[in-house]
């Protein structure tokens, strides 16, 4: 634990070193005469701060959470002044547990560059064991422990290594170093899957809400290759409040569907659902019915086994009817059980206006038959069954 | 404790690439997760008295199709037997729901339960969040399983699926990925815990999907730990069949999954035994 607190120490120094470091810089070009006073002040405040975290308990949060500006330079900095510290790099596994802790609030939780960075923290060619019993009985544990646990979180997160990940491996523990051969599982396993998908999302997922919308009613409507993907704004639409784009979809088997749709009956807008593009989420809306009351689900397979009932043509001629259910107009894949899909849509502002939008706009694009239909709106309200609250009934044992 | 749990925990998610080295005995097949005892003896004695006349039933139906019935010989190609159909409520509750707050693990949660359309929803919310004691180093999963399969008196017994190939299901999900667990349970401790793994995918949207996977492509993992000699998958020692949803890696937030079927197809057009490489790998490196 020591020895834990005098790396966070030095650590923060030297952080706090090439803080000021860069201020100075900064204001050196700007204005000399400011320099000296915000030098002083600056340093006050840090071995301000530097003593506020000694003095703290006895775990000392890492440096990684002090940083104002969380981002990729800022984290290979840190690398940077942790490696550049001393010949010794004392505490590096600690370090490393902290920087993969921290990961995530800085955005590099994907970043496989960064993680070699860290790999790279450790001394080449210390842990290489060099008799049997080395091997057997894990050279170094605590190390090869810690590299196991990088490795595992970059498959958490779906991060493919590269080859030379491998030859900083090998040269840091060696060919029959157990993270070597958690490398060589993974360069096995990961890219079998990485493809496998059949509904292709970009790596990462765009993080633009219309690209993604763009993406997810592509992926819903690859159901019907006919479907068309249009994007409409609810500019268009004249008595429209908010200004929207509205990513639908459609097939023109929908349409005629929509066409055929019995006008007693109402239609529905239904929503939000969540569909998932990786990692991200979004909302889409249906416009649907029920099913029609003669909804018959025919069976196409005839029973060959049963033999009990064996229609011989040459006694029943003239006689025998084609049975009434063996015989129908094949149902295209958006009539179901639980009712009939017309168009689907992402919508840039979940309000009930833009759905109307939406409406007006379907009806303008292909369906006019949408002006007679009664439509209902059936919106879900956020469930805040699916927040998940974590109730702090016992309080973290130190 | 804390191998227990992160034993559980490995188990649970998604398969990993990390090898677990314990070779030592095992007392429970639940190891470590049994729970208190709850009955009293003499009343476990009294009900099982009470099974008794359902389970004689249940074994004079097996004997008779013994003796009545002739052995299945020739399956017809690409005709899907359904194994399971969540239509109706009473199979669903025979089902086993578990995530990772059951054991105060996580904080996921899930049910399973029949949807408005009259199928098998599967839903919930899965996250990675930790529980805050510090026992617990990664969590998120929710999980379905169908219990062990049994003949009469209870006896374990196997799903003989050797005359198919092709495992199919009929499902409507959100886009997210899911993990099919094939469970091959053997006799000894070592293979309590072989479940053979597969992803799947769902389209998401309202619309339904067949998904349909050869049985070749399986891998075997064992503890959820993805094994490194790999054998495929013995159909016809097949225990238990199930579905497992990870919150990992970004994938917080709520899941659904409906479910009309799962099924069984015999697909003359898939020659494939093994999909994955079964050569001879370095020694002292494997299964290490």
């Amino acid at each position: 634990m020591i020895r834990g607190r005098s790396c966070l120490v030095s650590l923060i120094k030297n952080r706090c070193k090439t803080q000021v470091f860069n201020h100075a810089r900064v204001f050196c070009t700007k204005e000399e005469k400011k320099e000296e006073t915000n030098f002083d002040e600056e340093k006050v405040k840090r071995e301000k701060q530097h003593e506020f975290f000694t003095k703290r308990a006895l775990i000392l949060r890492g440096s990684f959470e002090t940083i104002e500006d969380k981002n990729k330079g800022s984290y290979l900095e840190m690398i940077d002044i942790f490696i550049n510290k001393d010949v010794h790099r004392r505490n590096h596994v600690e370090f490393i547990y902290a920087a993969l802790k921290n990961m995530k609030d800085f955005g590099v939780i994907r970043d496989l560059e960064v993680y070699k960075k860290l790999i790279d923290v450790m001394p080449k060619g210390k842990f290489i064991p060099t008799n049997l019993f080395q091997v057997e009985f894990q050279h170094y544990p605590k190390q090869q422990q810690c590299i196991i646990d990088l490795l595992d979180q970059m498959e958490d997160n779906g991060v493919i290594p590269d080859y030379e990940m491998e030859d900083q491996l090998i040269n840091i523990f060696g060919r029959r170093g157990h993270p070597v051969r958690k490398f060589w599982r993974m360069m096995y396993w990961m890219p079998k899957f990485k493809n496998l998908s059949p509904w292709i999302v970009p790596n990462p997922p765009p993080n633009d809400e219309y690209e993604l919308a763009k993406l997810a009613v592509e992926r819903m409507c690859s159901v019907d290759l006919q479907s068309k993907i249009s994007t409409f704004y609810t500019s268009d639409v004249e008595s429209s409040i908010d200004d929207t784009w509205i990513v639908s979809g459609q097939s023109p088997i929908q349409q005629e569907l929509l066409a055929k749709h019995n006008r007693e009956k109402g239609l529905y807008i239904q929503g939000p659902f969540k569909i998932w593009l990786r990692y991200k989420c979004i909302n889409y809306y249906l416009l649907r019915s029920d099913s029609p009351e003669n909804f018959v689900e025919f069976n196409d397979q005839i029973e060959i086994d049963d033999v009990s009932d064996i229609d011989v043509p040459i006694f029943s001629l003239g006689q025998v009817k084609p049975k009434s259910n063996k015989l129908a107009i094949m149902r295209s894949v958006h009539e179901q059980k639980d009712g009939t899909v017309y168009a689907i849509c992402c919508i840039g502002q979940h309000t009930k206006d833009t759905l109307l939008s939406w409406l007006r706009l379907l009806e303008k694009n292909g369906n006019p038959c949408l002006e007679n239909l009664i439509v209902l709106f059936k919106l879900a309200t956020p469930d805040n069954t699916t927040e998940i609250v974590v109730q702090s009934k016992d309080p973290v044992k130190t | 404790m804390l191998t227990r749990s992160l034993r559980h925990i490995i188990k649970s998610r998604c398969f990993h690439t990390t090898p677990v080295n314990t070779t030592f005995w095992v007392k429970s097949k639940k190891q470590g997760y049994e729970g208190p005892r709850k009955l009293l003896t003499t009343k476990m004695i009294l009900d099982g008295l009470k099974d008794l006349k359902e389970e004689i039933k249940i074994w004079k139906e097996e004997m008779q199709e013994k003796l009545e019935s002739d052995p299945i010989l020739v399956y017809r190609p690409n005709e899907i037997d359904v194994y399971c159909r969540f239509t109706s409520p009473e199979v669903i509750d025979n089902w086993i729901v578990t995530s990772d707050s059951d054991h105060n693990e996580g904080h996921s949660k899930c049910t399973f339960k029949t949807s408005a359309a009259g199928y098998g929803l599967w839903s919930g919310v899965v996250t990675s969040l930790l529980p805050q004691d510090g026992r617990i180093k990664k969590a998120g999963y929710c999980s379905i399983r169908s219990q062990r399969h049994t003949k009469s008196f209870r006896r374990n017994t196997y799903f003989d699926w050797s005359a198919y190939n092709t495992l199919v299901l009929r499902v409507r999900g959100d886009g997210r990925p899911y993990m099919i667990n094939i469970g091959s349970e053997g006799t000894f401790d070592i293979t309590w815990n072989d479940i053979y793994h597969f992803v799947l995918y769902t389209r998401g949207g309202p619309h339904w999907q067949i998904t349909k996977i050869p049985f070749s492509k399986f891998m075997l993992a064992s503890n959820g730990v993805v094994q490194d000699k790999q054998y495929p998958i013995p159909l016809n020692k097949i225990t238990s069949f199930g579905l497992s949803v990870s919150g990992r890696g970004g994938f917080d937030g709520p899941f659904s999954l409906e479910i009309d079927y799962i099924g069984l197809e015999f697909d003359p057009s898939n020659s494939e035994e093994f999909a994955y490489e079964m050569y001879k790998q370095e020694k002292y490196i494997v299964a290490t």
